[in-house]
């Protein structure tokens, strides 16, 4: 624990009436506000003050220690290698949220520290690398294009649907997690729902430095790297989307609550639950 | 300054911890690398709870790539990256009964010859305290400060490497290190580290056990 001592003087000759910081930790910086007590004591003598600290200089360092308490993550857009996988051969519409162009996730830490992690653009991005990478046609659409104005044999909406950190405070080892749980919607070329699919990744990296900034921002990363691979992997097999190049889904056995609408896809997503870490929850409807 | 060069390494050896240590190797098939062949230094999955340090695993790369009988090491992100998606913490074979199934996916055979990859190294294990006691309080003030008291701790390194022989797509052995350090920090008014770098000397232990495993041609 670092300890700030302050000097406190009440000798009125000297006309100090307010306590000053003189004293620092001289071997570590401290890292939380949990790190630092604060003990008063009386001065040794006149000797030992420092007339030149004032109120500014105490209110400048002070702000430096409760700056410390907020951590502010921006994670920059990730670049996914060229998998080495056979592109499915088919049109596949990818419709971007609003969200995934500015996503911004703040929590406050077992009351302590508050982060926030702006993943900015990189969703949108990560996505549409993917997406290249799995399909032979890619077909981008905004929050407001209608989907009726492009051909296309799938139309693919992914949400995030939670995301969760843990630091090493809560974990208890030296480091920092990342989960991030996408919803993808599978629409065929006439707005039927034809699947939808739950994908829950994990990333960890492990505490470099002081801070946690970089060590988080790698977790974010290794955490969309970990769906890329299982959505590479998995997507085909879980949601069958490679059969709606053949046309269509035949809905004339099903019931109208599958059938969405293709102008006004508007889609309620499920309450985050408790992720399951490296999984595959098929929620095939 | 003859006398700095000859006090510099003996102060430097008089203040660090104590650290013993223990390495085992276990082979099961014969091994030798080639001109143009490389090594690969992996972390088994952190999927699958392993807590291997990234710092470790540099260490690691570094160790067998410099010094006396250095190898050709690929770095373990350039592999990761070049065989993307099949090395991933999530999709990273287990063990080697998959190894030929994966190499016969497209492309796969050509990114790790274009790599010149022979064997990967698939380590697993961590650093931890073990155990810490003692008192040492430092303190501040407009005259000075110092600190008093005296603390120690014990840090154990265990670390496991898997190679495998990609040529052969067979587990070729592994090498085990064990290593337990001690560190004692004493104060007055200075603080005196007698720091033992257990994670290092485990480091280069194990690396230079790799080598020895890897280019020796024993027979099983």
């Amino acid at each position: 624990m670092n300890r700030i001592i302050i000097c406190t003087c009440q000798s009125t000759n000297l006309k100090w009436r307010r306590p000053a910081i003189v004293g620092f930790p001289w071997n570590s910086v401290a890292r939380r506000c949990s790190d630092i007590a604060v003990t008063s004591k009386p001065c040794l003598g006149s000797d030992h003050l420092i007339a030149s600290i004032n109120l500014r200089s105490s209110l400048v360092l002070l702000s430096l220690f409760a700056a410390g308490c907020a951590s502010n993550v921006i994670v920059e857009e990730p670049t996914i290698p060229k998998p080495h996988i056979d592109k499915l051969p088919m049109d596949v519409a990818l419709r971007i949220p609003e969200e995934f162009n500015n996503f911004v996730h703040e929590e406050n830490v077992l009351g302590r520290e508050t982060w926030t992690i702006n993943l900015g653009r990189a969703n949108a991005s990560f996505f549409e690398q993917l997406f290249g990478y799995m399909f032979e046609n890619v077909i981008i659409l905004g929050p407001d294009d209608n989907a009726l104005d492009y051909k296309f044999d799938a139309l693919v909406e992914p949400q995030i649907e939670g995301f969760e950190f843990s630091v090493p405070n809560q974990s208890k080892t030296d480091a920092f997690a990342v989960w991030i749980r996408y919803r993808m919607q599978i629409f065929d070329s006439v707005g039927n729902n034809a699947s939808t699919w739950t994908v829950s990744a994990y990333g960890k990296s492990q505490k470099e430095g002081l801070g946690g900034t970089k060590s988080l921002q790698r977790a974010a990363v290794l955490a969309m790297r970990d769906a890329a691979a299982l959505i590479l992997l998995q997507m085909n097999k879980s949601t069958k989307i490679s059969a709606l190049a053949d046309g269509p889904m035949d809905v004339s056995g099903l019931g109208s609550q599958q059938v969405a609408d293709a102008d006004a896809p508007e889609y309620s997503a499920r309450p985050a639950s408790i992720f399951a870490i490296g999984g595959i929850d098929d929620a095939r409807e | 300054m003859l006398a700095n060069r000859i006090l510099t390494p003996i102060l430097a050896l008089a203040l660090s911890g104590c650290v013993t240590a223990r390495l085992e190797d276990e082979r099961e098939e014969t091994t030798g690398l080639l001109e143009g062949e490389t090594v690969v230094v992996m972390a088994k999955s952190y999927h699958q709870g392993n807590e291997t340090e990234a710092d470790y695993i540099r260490c690691v790369e570094k160790a067998l790539g410099s010094g006396k009988g250095a190898l050709n090491v690929i770095p373990n992100q350039k592999f990761v990256d070049n065989l993307f998606p099949w090395f991933e913490p999530r999709t990273a074979p287990a063990d080697t009964k998959g190894l030929d199934q994966l190499m016969a996916r497209p492309g796969v055979p050509k990114a790790v010859k274009d790599m010149g990859v022979r064997y990967i190294v698939w380590l697993d294990g961590d650093t931890s305290r073990v155990t810490q006691g003692g008192s040492l309080s430092c303190a501040a003030g407009p005259g000075g400060g110092g600190c008093f008291g005296f603390a120690w701790w014990q840090d154990a390194a265990a670390y496991e490497a898997s190679i495998w022989d990609l040529d052969d797509s067979e587990a070729a052995g592994t090498v085990t290190a064990d290593f337990n350090g001690t560190s004692f920090l004493p104060a007055l008014v200075v603080p005196i580290p007698l720091i033992a770098r257990t994670q290092s000397k485990a480091c280069n232990g194990l690396a230079k056990q790799l080598k020895l495993f890897i280019v020796s041609d024993e027979q099983v």
